[in-house]
């Protein structure tokens, strides 16, 4: 009954709070099936388990984001010069997400009005991200990030690292969620961020936060210490391989 | 199954490069060339980033020029004096060439400079192999044409610097080598090719070396010019993908074999008006990507 009654408390607080929830939180208790995935010589991408526990209702909603490692993503506009389509403008996006994913047990504009979602960076086209053009031109003028904003979730989702479908997530009962995160083969090595938010109402109720590690692992990532850490001794064995399996190839097939 | 390719990023089928390998293969061995400009834009095609496609491609081309210098040095056709001067304006042309290519790559128009080299290049040599060959084809059903000279004395021969070359049969200035060298090692560097397509008629028409020793020559030199680009890759941008680089080599080997067998069965002319018309389809397929409209007017590319 008390804790029915402090409901609206905890809503204004998260309004308040902005992006921030109070910490006594701990509604929601979440694991990965794996937390480790390790790029090897077979990666096609991967699938991962998020389950967990939330202290809730049955009409309680849950908003999963996952995201990637910032990075920085150059985004060309191509126009016609002299007949050819060429990049004539680059604008860099800083510390964006490499990989940015979201589910939900319901559309997420269901689930909260378009405030609420921007101020917890819910849905691609809500990220505040920082654009600067690639070199500084003469007249200082910065680029509009809302503006450019449409065209880099476009892109980024037609290479898969920002999907624009939102995955599907069960809630039993309002006591158990489960939901499945799809890793795209195309994933880079990183620390991503998986946050568990859980709505009431349209108000972002609790949260709870867990991380995905992506490293590259085997021989994948043999080849590719070796040819970042001693890149001269990498191009070296790589001339003396092919040297050698010219030259095998050569006598193998003189004999035939 | 898929393979995931460490330095390219990107998890590729394996049927496909050894399809693309085989593929690819056949044909050089088909047409006697090293494939470079079959590959690399297939490789881009297929979605490895340009700047690995071209470094990677590199290193392959080491290992097929080596494997096919062998039996044209065993058979006394190649001239290690020219080489040698060829490869030395190679080795300076592809250093400038990767640095061209790292800066380009900065200022974000390495894909359209690939691509421009490609059509202009491509373009050319194709249109003249092209006529060159019809033109042998219809000379052969009119017998009794006169025949051409060897080649000709003009203003290049008065050039300073004059070596004498014995196995080419020549007493020429060695900055035209160089220069030649220099030239399409920079063009090497930069469209991921070992350059045999540029190479090849330059030293028959601009240098008047004899054809016997032609492929076998521009094949030795091309093992250096490719050598120096992938080392300097490897060094500079760390785009050289071994894993990609052995798989693809694994299926061209086996590809040239059959290539080099089937083109046994067809006669000299053909095969150059093939080569001439595949050259040229590359150069077209290129050339509609510039002029085309693309559908997205903006693309990205995620840095490091």
């Amino acid at each position: 009954m008390i804790r029915a009654a402090m409901t609206p408390l905890f809503a204004a607080c998260a309004l308040l709070a902005a992006n921030m929830l109070p910490a006594h939180a701990g509604r929601v208790v979440a694991d990965l099936s794996q937390s480790n995935v390790s790029i090897t010589s077979g990666f096609h991408g991967t699938e991962l388990l998020l389950f967990g526990a939330v202290d809730g209702q049955d009409t309680d909603d849950i908003i999963v984001v996952i995201n990637g490692p910032p990075t920085d993503i150059a985004q060309h506009r191509k126009a016609k010069v002299a007949g050819i389509w060429i990049n004539v403008e680059t604008h860099i996006w800083k510390g964006a997400p490499a990989l940015y994913q979201i589910l939900a047990t319901r559309p997420i504009a269901e689930i909260a009005d378009a405030q609420v979602l921007e101020q917890f960076e819910i849905g691609a086209d809500k990220l505040q991200l920082q654009v600067q053009p690639a070199r500084p031109n003469p007249a200082g003028d910065m680029p509009q990030a809302s503006a450019l904003l449409p065209s880099l979730t476009r892109n980024m989702a037609a290479t898969g690292l920002w999907p624009s479908e939102i995955g599907p997530v069960k809630l039993t009962q309002g006591a158990l969620f489960r939901a499945t995160v799809q890793l795209p083969a195309n994933v880079t090595s990183g620390v991503y961020d998986v946050r568990i938010l859980q709505f009431r109402n349209g108000v972002a109720f609790s949260e709870n936060k867990t991380n995905i590690y992506i490293q590259k692992g085997g021989l994948s990532a043999i080849i590719y210490n070796f040819a970042h850490d001693y890149s001269l001794l990498y191009g070296l064995f790589a001339v003396a391989f092919a040297v050698a399996a010219g030259w095998l190839a050569a006598a193998a097939f003189r004999r035939n | 199954m898929y393979i995931y390719l460490p330095i390219a990023e990107i998890s590729m089928h394996i049927g496909i490069i050894f399809g693309l390998g085989g593929g690819v293969g056949f044909l050089s061995g088909l047409f006697g060339v090293g494939g470079g400009f079959l590959m690399t834009p297939l490789l881009i095609f297929f979605g490895v980033p340009p700047a690995v496609a071209v470094a990677t491609e590199a290193n392959q081309i080491v290992a097929s020029s080596v494997s096919g210098v062998l039996a044209h040095m065993r058979r006394g056709n190649v001239d290690f004096k020219m080489g040698g001067i060829l490869l030395i304006g190679g080795v300076i042309g592809s250093s400038l060439g990767v640095m061209l290519f790292k800066y380009l790559r900065d200022v974000g128009q390495i894909d359209l400079v690939i691509k421009l080299s490609y059509v202009v290049f491509l373009g050319i040599i194709g249109g003249l192999m092209l006529l060159e060959s019809v033109r042998s084809i219809l000379r052969s059903r009119r017998p009794g044409a006169p025949r051409r000279k060897l080649h000709q004395h003009n203003w290049l021969h008065g050039l300073p610097l004059k070596m004498r070359f014995r196995r080419s049969k020549l007493y020429i200035s060695a900055i035209l080598p160089l220069a030649i060298g220099a030239f399409v090692g920079l063009l090497a560097a930069i469209m991921g090719v070992g350059g045999g397509f540029i190479m090849v008629p330059a030293m028959i028409y601009l240098l008047g070396m004899p054809t016997s020793v032609v492929v076998g020559t521009s094949l030795f030199q091309i093992i250096f010019v490719t050598a120096n680009v992938t080392l300097l890759q490897s060094v500079q941008t760390q785009t050289v993908d071994f894993m990609l680089a052995g798989l693809l080599l694994f299926g061209a080997v086996i590809g040239a074999q059959f290539g080099t067998r089937a083109g046994a069965l067809l006669r000299g002319e053909q095969l150059r008006g093939l080569l001439a018309l595949m050259v040229l389809a590359v150069c077209l397929k290129l050339g509609f990507e510039l002029a085309i409209r693309p559908d997205d007017l903006f693309s990205v590319e995620l840095l490091k």
